[in-house]
C-alpha cells in the first residue's frame, strides 16, 4: 500500500510546520494549503486519502470548505478548531466533517484520528469483517445481535442495540447528538437531543464498571459522542 | 347729628368711613369714597345746606383738605393690605420651597427629582410645567412628569435660548415677553443643566418681578438637587472605573508572571536541546520534552482561564442550555483530567434516579475541572477525591471534596474572589478557577460555596435549580 496523502489547509505556519514534521515523520505524503480556495483546487488534483482543514481560514470559513469538498467527494475530513468553539464543531461535523480535533492538541491525538479515519475507509470496501467489535472488556458480535462484557452476555433494548451499533460504525470518530437521532430515531426526533443522553447514560450503566468515569463510551460536551477505540 | 357736633369731628367721622373702605375693598371704592365724602359734606353740612353752593369760599379749603386726606389715606391703606398679602404669599412660598427642599433631598434619581420639582412648582405657581434636560446628544428633552404641557416650536426655541444663554426667557422677562410660558435655566455650578417651561393658568401671574423671582429660588433649588445627583451618579462612575482600573493592573501583574513562568521553563528547555541535545543523556532530554509539554499544557489553561473570566466579565456569556443527566457531565470532566487523576483515588456518587438538568453542559463541566484541578493542586498527591451529587425538590447538588490541607478560616468566601491563590501552591494559576466557577453557577441561577470539612479537607459545593418544565419523558423501549 501506497503512503496515504494528506492535504492540510491551514493558514498558521507555526501550525503547520508542526504537522508537516509530524505526518511525515510518520510516512504521509502531506499537500499543504494556506487558503480555502487553494484547498480545494488540492484536495481535487492530489486525490488525498485525508484532508485537514482548520475552521479559522482567511479566505472562507472553513464550513463552507467542508460543504464544497461534501458536494463530490467522500474523502475523510479532520477540523481543527480552538476549544470553547463547540457550536462550529457541531456545525462542521453536520455538514460533513467527519472528526475534530481541539488546538491545542498533541500529535499523538492528531494521529489517532487519522488512523481511524483511515481505517473507515478501508473498511467500507470490505464490511463483512466489521462482524465483530471489541474494545478492552466489551465485545458485541453484529451477526447474532450480541453484547458481551467480559464473559456475561448484556441484554440490551432494541434501541440501546441500535444506539451501541451506530456509534460502533463510527468507532473511534465522534458523533453527533443529531446523527444519532437521526440514525437510531429516525428523522422526526432529531430536537430531542435528551433522549440521546437519556439512552447514552443506560448503555453505560449496562457496559461500564463505573458509569460516572466511562472507560468506552466517551461524553465529547456539547459535541456528542466518542466510542474509544484505543 | 348737626348740630350737635362740630363741623371739624364730622370730617373725622367721613374720613374714618374712607380708612374703612379702603381696607375693605381696595383703591377704586376708596377713592369713590373721598370724592363722595367731600360731596356729601358740601351738599348736608356747608351753608346753603342741600345745594352744593358755598356760600364762606375759606370753605373750599377745607374740601381740598379733606379729599387729599382721604386720597392719600386709601393710597396708604391699600398698600399697607397689599404688603400684607405680598408678605403673607411669600411666606407661603418660603414654606413651599422649604417642602420642596426636603422632598428633593430625599429624591434619588433624576426623573424622582423632575417629577418632585414639577409638582410643587405646579401647587405653587398654579401653572404647567416642563423639565427639559439634555440628552445623550445634548438636545434638550422634556422628562415625564405629571401636569406637563405639550412644547410648541416657540417653547422650543426659547427654552434652547435660556439654556444656551443662561437667562430666563419668555413670558415676563426681557426676552419675548409676549410668550405664554416662561423658561428659567436650571444653573449648576458648572453649567446649565437643563431648563424649567412654566406655563401659568393666569397670563398676569408674572407681571410684576417678585413672583418671578420666587420662582427663580424654586428652580435653583431643582437645581441644585440635579447637579448633587449627577454629581453622585458621577463619583459613583468613577469609583467603578478605578475599581475597573485596579482590577485590570492586578489581572496584568497576575498574567505577565503567570504567562512568564511557563514560557520561561519552556524557552529554558528548548534552548538546553538545542545547545546540547547530543551531549545530554537520554532521561535528562526526556524529561525537558515532558517539562515542555506540560508547561505548554499550564499555559493553555491559564490563557482559557483568562478568556473565560473575560467573557464572563463582559457580559458575553450566552448559556446554552438543555437537558443533561449531571453523571454525564462529570464523567466528560473526569475523562479530560484522566491523566493528572492517574495516580488519585477518586470516588463518585451519583444517584441513578437523579433528575435530569437544564444546563450548559460545556460551562458546568468547566466548573466540575476546574473545582477537580483545584483539588489536584491543592492537596498531597494520591490523596483520596470524592464527587456526590444529590436532589432536592428545588435543585441538585453537586459537591466536590477533597483530604487536603483545608482552607485558613475565615477564607471560606475570599477563595471565589479573583486573583485570590490559595498556599502552598501560590503562584501556580491566575487565581480566576473558583471566580470563574462562580460566575458560571450564578449564571445558572445556582449558589456556590465552600466548607472545611471536619474530618480535613475540604468541600465545594454548588446548586443547579431545577427550573423550567422537564423534557417529555422518554419513551420506553422493551
Amino acid at each position: 500500500m501506497p503512503d496515504p496523502v494528506v492535504v492540510l489547509i491551514e493558514d498558521e505556519p507555526q501550525i503547520r510546520r508542526f504537522l508537516r514534521a509530524t505526518l511525515t515523520g510518520q510516512g504521509y505524503r502531506l499537500f499543504e494549503a494556506t487558503t480555502g480556495a487553494d484547498g480545494l483546487v488540492e484536495v481535487g488534483s492530489r486525490q488525498p486519502d485525508v484532508v485537514i482543514v482548520d475552521l479559522g481560514l482567511p479566505d472562507v470559513d472553513g464550513i463552507d470548505v467542508i460543504r464544497r469538498l461534501r458536494e463530490w467527494t467522500a474523502v475523510p475530513i479532520i477540523v481543527l478548531s480552538a476549544r470553547g468553539q463547540e457550536r462550529d464543531k457541531v456545525t462542521a461535523l453536520d455538514a460533513g466533517a467527519d472528526d475534530y480535533v481541539s488546538k491545542p492538541f498533541g500529535a499523538s491525538e492528531l494521529l489517532a484520528r487519522i488512523r481511524v479515519a483511515l481505517r473507515h475507509t478501508a473498511g467500507a470496501s470490505h464490511e463483512a469483517d466489521d462482524a465483530a467489535f471489541t474494545i478492552g472488556e466489551l465485545r458485541m458480535d453484529l451477526l447474532h445481535r450480541q453484547v458481551f462484557v467480559g464473559d456475561r452476555e448484556v441484554r440490551l433494548t432494541p434501541i440501546e442495540y441500535k444506539l451501541l451499533a451506530t456509534l460502533v460504525r463510527h468507532a473511534g470518530k465522534v458523533v453527533t447528538h443529531q446523527q444519532l437521532l437521526r440514525e437510531v430515531w429516525g428523522p422526526t426526533h432529531t430536537d430531542q437531543a435528551h433522549y440521546v443522553r437519556v439512552y447514552m447514560a443506560h448503555l453505560r450503566h449496562k457496559l461500564e464498571a463505573e458509569p460516572a468515569r466511562p472507560q468506552y463510551l466517551l461524553t465529547e460536551p456539547g459535541v456528542g459522542y466518542r466510542l474509544t477505540t484505543e | 347729628m348737626f348740630p350737635f357736633f362740630e363741623l371739624a369731628n364730622l370730617i373725622m367721622t367721613y374720613l374714618l368711613a374712607v380708612v374703612v373702605i379702603a381696607t375693605r375693598h381696595g383703591r377704586g371704592p376708596s377713592v369713590v369714597a373721598s370724592v363722595m365724602s367731600v360731596a356729601a359734606f358740601d351738599f348736608f353740612f356747608v351753608p346753603p345746606y342741600l345745594t352744593f353752593a358755598v356760600a364762606d369760599t375759606q370753605y373750599l379749603l377745607t374740601f381740598a383738605v379733606m379729599l387729599v386726606v382721604g386720597l392719600v389715606i386709601s393710597g396708604l391703606t391699600v398698600r399697607i393690605r397689599l404688603q400684607a398679602e405680598v408678605a403673607r404669599q411669600r411666606e407661603e412660598r418660603t414654606a413651599a420651597l422649604y417642602a420642596m427642599s426636603r422632598e428633593l433631598a430625599e429624591a434619588g434619581a433624576v426623573d424622582d427629582l423632575v417629577a418632585t420639582a414639577a409638582r410643587h412648582i405646579t401647587e405653587v405657581f398654579g401653572a404647567e410645567v416642563a423639565v427639559l434636560l439634555p440628552d445623550a446628544e445634548g438636545k434638550l428633552q422634556a422628562r415625564r412628569n405629571k401636569a406637563r404641557f405639550p412644547l410648541e416650536e416657540n417653547d422650543l426655541m426659547l427654552s434652547r435660548w435660556a439654556f444656551e444663554h443662561r437667562q430666563p426667557a419668555g413670558l415676563g422677562t426681557a426676552m419675548s415677553d409676549a410668550a405664554h410660558a416662561v423658561h428659567l435655566p436650571l444653573l449648576g455650578h458648572r453649567g446649565p443643566i437643563g431648563v424649567v417651561s412654566v406655563r401659568p393658568r393666569r397670563r398676569d401671574a408674572f407681571t410684576t418681578p417678585e413672583p418671578l423671582r420666587q420662582l427663580e429660588t424654586f428652580v435653583n433649588q431643582t437645581a441644585l438637587a440635579l447637579e448633587r445627583t449627577r454629581l453622585a451618579d458621577e463619583a459613583q462612575d468613577a469609583r467603578v472605573r478605578a475599581e475597573t482600573e485596579r482590577l485590570r493592573s492586578a489581572l496584568l501583574t497576575s498574567v505577565s508572571h503567570d504567562l512568564r513562568t511557563p514560557l520561561a521553563a519552556i524557552t529554558g528547555a528548548a534552548t538546553t536541546i538545542l545547545d546540547s541535545g547530543a551531549r545530554l543523556d537520554q532521561r535528562v532530554q526526556q524529561e525537558l520534552v515532558e517539562s515542555v509539554r506540560d508547561e505548554a499544557e499550564r499555559l493553555n489553561r491559564l490563557v482559557q482561564n483568562l478568556l473565560e473570566m473575560t467573557r464572563l466579565e463582559s457580559g458575553a456569556l450566552q448559556l446554552h442550555r438543555d437537558w443533561h443527566p449531571l453523571e454525564e457531565v462529570i464523567g466528560a470532566a473526569l475523562s479530560r483530567l484522566a491523566k493528572r487523576l492517574a495516580n488519585r483515588r477518586v470516588t463518585t456518587q451519583v444517584p441513578p434516579d437523579l433528575p435530569l438538568v437544564a444546563i450548559d453542559d460545556v460551562l458546568i463541566e468547566q466548573v466540575l475541572v476546574n473545582l477537580l484541578d483545584n483539588a489536584i493542586k491543592y492537596t498531597p498527591p494520591e490523596s483520596p477525591i470524592r464527587i456526590i451529587a444529590t436532589a432536592t425538590d428545588q435543585a441538585v447538588t453537586v459537591e466536590v471534596a477533597d483530604h487536603g490541607p483545608g482552607l485558613p478560616r475565615g477564607e471560606e468566601d475570599k477563595v471565589f474572589e479573583k486573583f485570590y491563590r490559595g498556599q502552598p501552591a501560590g503562584g501556580r494559576g491566575a487565581g480566576l478557577g473558583l471566580a470563574i466557577c462562580q460566575g458560571i453557577v450564578q449564571a445558572h441561577g445556582g449558589r456556590i460555596w465552600a466548607q472545611n470539612l471536619p474530618e480535613g479537607g475540604v468541600a465545594f459545593l454548588f446548586t443547579l435549580p431545577l427550573t423550567g418544565t422537564p423534557p417529555a419523558s422518554v419513551p420506553a423501549d422493551a
